[in-house]
């Protein structure tokens, strides 16, 4: 996939925030997997400084093992609990683990969550984590319609997923200056009725996934979808048609359908 | 009707462009407020991409553009609706200093939860000294471990101090550590069993009470009831509290989730299980400390009665500290800040 590529997004679960604006938009939620391994990453995290940690208390209470294994105890145990709370709370939900998985927490109104918050979700892992591997959390976050764990539910928070997105570039009905099919008005005009959206989307997702379906495959989809269009809801002349390769068959559709409004005005 | 595409997006590339990165800038310096004159761009860019979206929405099929609108929408929202708390508002010490005076507050205002919990545990110790007075077998059952099974086996190897505990401060201090975190643990389980709308955490403090009541009764019965008191209180003056407050949190929690979602007062509420959280950690810190390198001597290092009287000191403090602290001030004031379902 190209960088400058926006990624799609593959969930399905989402949330949906209306504003007091009367602005309605969703955030995509995070699934268990990717939650799981940013847990992981960030668990390796403690581990690693806790044992760094452990080497230098070793070393500075060298004549008092007892109080060094006290220290060690100690900070192990606030360590597994402050590093998410504190993290989470100061760098607006995020630890190191969830940034790299482009997850962050946030709170279920939509809002960035709390410190307190922060505290108390971190705080439910006791619970999350039993009786092993995060059996009750896992099992919650499949159960819950926006994907909380007990953790969650309490503090009510969620976690979203921030895959970076770029503006979208320039689509390639849009960049291509003349459209044979704005010469049939009264066919385009069909087209553009019967299209149902799911047609539409299927068009546009065809197009725009030119470069990721290995050519055989794209001569397939496009010849199949051409041919449908063809047959069953819009039939343009056959000396145009045969001019046409399947994919500019497809591109001028999708100009037809998306594309510049005064489709059905070839004069202009 | 179907957006022109084309003409739309060039239109709007200049304020999203623009919102995006007013928006970086906002973000990469929480600590700071806006200023007027940024708050009122990023409202009207906010407007601005709003609409934007509306439009998309409704009048396109382009999801990603829908995509990328929304998460800026989003963006702007949250730095529109949200202030956070400043660096030097976090780092106040005096704020942080409140919840000594906070967590007793929150421990009297939510009173019945924690009689409740003294309840649950009665009603375990009541069972548990009842089944070993009565049943002899019961002890195989109620008391798994040996050394609980013959106190006068435990006795003796204490009082020698033959026990795992030698007089060693070394192990006194990796000993209390132990302690600590797992009562800390012990108690973080029964405040968050309050989602299994507090019947986890009634079963953990039953539990809690069975053991207690049939350990009192055991050593009672063969004559050891100073001893088990003199070892148990200095701790346990803190420690049984603090389960119990353990399991205060965990009902509160509980009262709370039965409620409907509109009715909860979320930020209160969360406050309120935290300051419980809190106190209750720190003391037991205390308690283990306590227990480790105080509880552990026995007769002649240490005099029976010595060790009564602290334990009984300690506890007049505690009760005293959870009654008393920050009631003055608090009368008047506390009335009206908590709202009434959590009261």
């Amino acid at each position: 996939m190209k960088p400058n590529q926006p990624t799609r997004l593959p969930t399905r679960a989402e949330l949906t925030v209306a504003t007091p604006e009367g602005v309605i938009f969703r955030l995509p939620l995070a699934g268990p997997t990717p939650r799981l391994y940013a847990m992981l990453l960030d668990s390796a995290i403690v581990l690693g400084a806790l044992n760094g940690l452990g080497y230098l208390i070793f070393w500075i209470f060298a004549k008092a093992p007892g109080f060094g294994a006290m220290t060690i105890t100690l900070a192990e145990f606030a360590i597994g609990f402050a590093y998410g709370a504190l993290l989470e709370g100061f760098w607006n939900g995020q630890t190191i683990g969830k940034r790299l998985f482009h997850l962050r927490v946030i709170d279920e109104s939509g809002l960035p969550l709390r410190i307190e918050q922060a505290w108390v979700r971190n705080l439910m892992r006791v619970i999350d984590a039993l009786p092993l591997a995060y059996l009750v959390g896992g099992i919650s976050v499949l159960s819950s319609p926006i994907m909380q764990r007990f953790g969650d539910r309490v503090a009510g928070t969620l976690v979203v997923r921030e895959t970076p997105l770029a503006p979208p570039a320039d689509e390639a009905w849009n960049r291509q200056k003349y459209n044979s099919f704005t010469e049939y008005p009264a066919v385009a005009m069909c087209l553009r009725r019967a299209a149902t959206p799911e047609l539409a989307g299927l068009i546009q997702e065809a197009l725009r996934r030119r470069n990721e379906l290995a050519p055989y495959a794209r001569r397939e989809i496009y010849r199949e979808t051409a041919a449908y269009l063809q047959d069953e809801i819009a039939t343009f002349p056959d000396q145009l048609v045969e001019m046409l390769s399947d994919e500019q068959y497809l591109i001028n559709a999708a100009g037809v359908l998306f594309g510049d409004q005064r489709v059905s005005h070839p004069q202009r | 009707m179907i957006l022109d595409l084309e003409r739309f997006q060039a239109q709007g590339r200049a304020r999203w462009n623009n919102l995006e990165s007013l928006l970086a800038q906002l973000e990469s310096r929480p600590d700071r407020r806006m200023k007027p004159a940024e708050a009122e761009l990023l409202q009207d860019l906010y407007a601005q991409t709003a609409t934007d979206l509306n439009r998309v929405t409704h009048g396109a099929l382009a999801p990603e553009l829908r995509q990328y609108l929304e998460r800026l929408v989003a963006r702007a929202y949250a730095e529109l609706y949200y202030s956070r708390p400043t660096r030097s508002e976090l780092w106040q010490p005096r704020r942080w200093l409140s919840i000594f005076t906070a967590f007793p507050e929150s421990f009297r205002r939510q009173s019945r939860f924690f009689a409740l919990a003294v309840v649950v545990t009665l009603l375990g110790a009541a069972l548990g000294g009842l089944a070993v007075r009565y049943d002899p077998a019961a002890v195989d059952v109620l008391l798994p471990a040996d050394y609980l099974r013959n106190p006068r086996l435990r006795v003796g190897q204490e009082e020698k101090g033959q026990a795992r505990h030698t007089n060693s401060t070394q192990v006194e201090a990796a000993f209390s550590a132990e302690l600590i975190t797992h009562n800390i643990e012990v108690s973080l389980l029964a405040a968050g069993l309050g989602v299994t709308f507090g019947i986890g955490t009634a079963l953990l403090l039953f539990e809690n009470g069975l053991l207690l009541g049939a350990v009192a009764v055991r050593y009672t019965q063969q004559g050891f009831g100073l001893f088990v008191t003199a070892w148990l209180l200095p701790h346990g003056a803190f420690e049984i509290p603090s389960i119990l407050i353990a399991g205060q949190a965990g009902f509160y929690l509980a009262r709370l989730l039965l409620r409907r979602r509109e009715d909860r007062n979320m930020r209160q509420s969360i406050r309120e299980w935290l300051l419980l959280i809190a106190g209750l950690a720190l003391m037991l810190v205390w308690a283990g400390l306590v227990e480790a390198f105080f509880s552990q001597h026995h007769e002649p290092v240490l005099p029976y009665g010595f060790k009564l009287a602290v334990g009984a000191a300690e506890l007049a403090l505690l009760t005293l500290y959870l009654l008393l602290m920050g009631r003055r001030e608090t009368v008047s004031a506390a009335h009206e800040a908590v709202p009434a379902d959590t009261r």
